[in-house]
């Protein structure tokens, strides 16, 4: 004698588990899709059904902004004005300099300001969102920076919106030299037993060089980014390899979770190959000892250019045959 | 009919405090996980495919800003959605006992399953994750998951 089933609910039962394999399965292909087109179902969430609560953090955090950073602004802007206004004939005459040298001009348009946004969903830690897009000149793998450093890349960009991976994010590898350019390596992120942990470490670089605490890694400009920028400073050395290699401690020069405004580089072709000069430290220690109302540490004119200067002011002539003078490049 | 359109009620109430809370001011961690707490007040309402569905839908939200991992969250809580709808004919579930155990046990299921599906390379570590992060989120949801569905009343409502 067949036991007794109950055959409507044993059928509905069964429809329900087949139902549910379904999503699992649609699931499974969707973590396996290829990046382009997780990227076309992400974007079209995030521009429809998530954009109220991505336009309620755009509107908090330019609130924040002014109110709490406005005064200090100001008193950047200040300084920038008068520096800028003081400076007006040097920059013309650099800009002259630039033009019969053939040289293009220092950062200029490349780079777009851009407010940065943070999904607080899991997942998507060590990613930020931009409000500038593909409209804006953006593209993958735009470099995105502060005046102080690197902060990472853009991953995906949509027509408005873009998202970016900082230095913390276990993907992110850049191609670093130290500042004199004779020891070079790979920056990456090394993750520890916990978040808190992990650290940016300036790896590989040969054995029979040294460096000491303190010395500024730049990016090479091999890859994607430009050479020149700012990543972080050596913080004593991680691990050495006995006659093959060295790995030193980064201290960053940026904190990706403070970060509030970025540049991007708006097309990568139109980049100069190297951009250091936009990172003069005494520029920065001049505009943030201005802003707070002290004396910069450094000097505020490039040694050369104060060199190049009679005791009256006026440039000396003989300068430009010795080679000295041309940092305004 | 009336529980029933109370609990949905609290489950879109929960999903949407969600998204403002971790998308609109950005708290991150510091913010409950109500997207699970919902998932798990709702699945019990359906079948196991109904439960599914539902994961897989709040899922996609959560991972339309997942990078490198995207399907990981859609995937965990598609499985926690099936498994929870699975309970309704294993436990009654009308007493407090369950409902914290239940809570507690399908956001840290959630947070396992989440942490296997992203793969070896983003893979944070084991320790970190799953026994601290994991079971004080699991408690941070299962607390505000209680006072939630208690000062609404939907849960006691729909086991009565």
């Amino acid at each position: 004698m067949p036991a007794y089933v109950n055959e409507p609910a044993e059928n509905g039962g069964r429809r329900h588990w087949v139902v549910a394999a379904v999503f699992v399965i649609l699931s499974l292909v969707l973590l396996y899709l290829p990046p382009g087109s997780q990227q076309r179902i992400a974007t079209v969430l995030r521009s429809s059904v998530l954009r109220p609560f991505v336009r309620t953090q755009e509107a908090l955090a330019a609130a924040r902004l002014r109110a709490t950073e406005s005064e200090r602004l100001r008193a950047v802007l200040d300084s920038v004005v008068s520096a800028s206004t003081s400076n007006t004939v040097l920059a013309e005459e650099n800009r002259r300099l630039r033009g019969l040298l053939s040289l293009s001009s220092r950062l200029g348009p490349s780079w777009k300001a851009a407010s940065v946004i943070r999904a607080g969903t899991v997942g998507s830690e060590s990613t930020f969102q931009l409000d500038i897009g593909s409209a804006d000149g953006v593209v993958v793998n735009s470099p995105v920076i502060t005046r102080a450093g690197l902060v990472g890349l853009v991953r995906e960009v949509g027509e408005r919106t873009a998202l970016g991976m900082d230095w913390t994010h276990p993907e992110f590898r850049a191609s670093a030299m130290s500042e004199d350019g004779l020891t070079t390596g790979m920056v990456e992120t090394v993750r520890g037993d916990f978040r808190e942990e992990d650290r940016l470490q300036f790896n590989g670089t040969a054995f029979h060089t040294s460096l000491s605490d303190g010395t500024m890694v730049l990016t090479t400009g091999l890859g994607v980014i430009p050479r020149g920028i700012p990543i972080g400073t050596i913080a004593g050395l991680a691990d050495e390899d006995e006659g093959w290699r060295r790995s030193y401690w980064l201290a960053p020069m940026v904190e990706p979770g403070r970060i509030t405004h970025v540049l991007v580089a708006t097309t990568l072709r139109g980049l100069p190959d190297d951009i250091s000069p936009g990172w003069t430290t005494d520029s920065i220690a001049t505009l943030d000892g201005d802003a707070e109302g002290r004396e910069p540490d450094g000097p505020t004119l490039f040694p050369d250019s104060v060199e190049g200067l009679a005791p009256d002011g006026t440039p000396e002539a003989t300068d430009s045959a010795s080679g000295r003078g041309g940092d305004g490049l | 009919m009336r529980s029933t359109w109370r609990v949905w009620g609290v489950v879109v109430a929960l999903v949407v405090l969600h998204l403002f809370l971790h998308l609109g001011l950005g708290f991150g961690p510091a913010a409950p996980d109500l997207l699970t707490v919902a998932l798990l007040l709702g699945a019990r309402e359906l079948g196991t495919g109904g439960g599914a569905g539902l994961g897989f839908g709040l899922g996609l939200l959560e991972d339309a800003f997942s990078v490198l991992a995207f399907g990981a969250n859609t995937l965990a809580l598609t499985v926690v959605g099936a498994v929870s709808a699975r309970t309704r004919d294993l436990f009654v579930g009308d007493s407090v006992s369950f409902l914290v155990s239940y809570l507690f046990v399908g956001k840290w299921m959630r947070d396992l399953l989440h942490w296997l599906a992203i793969g070896e390379g983003l893979r944070e570590p084991f320790i970190q994750v799953i026994l601290v992060e994991g079971t004080l989120g699991a408690a941070y949801a299962m607390g505000t998951g209680l006072i939630a569905l208690t000062l609404t009343g939907a849960w006691w409502e729909k086991a009565r």
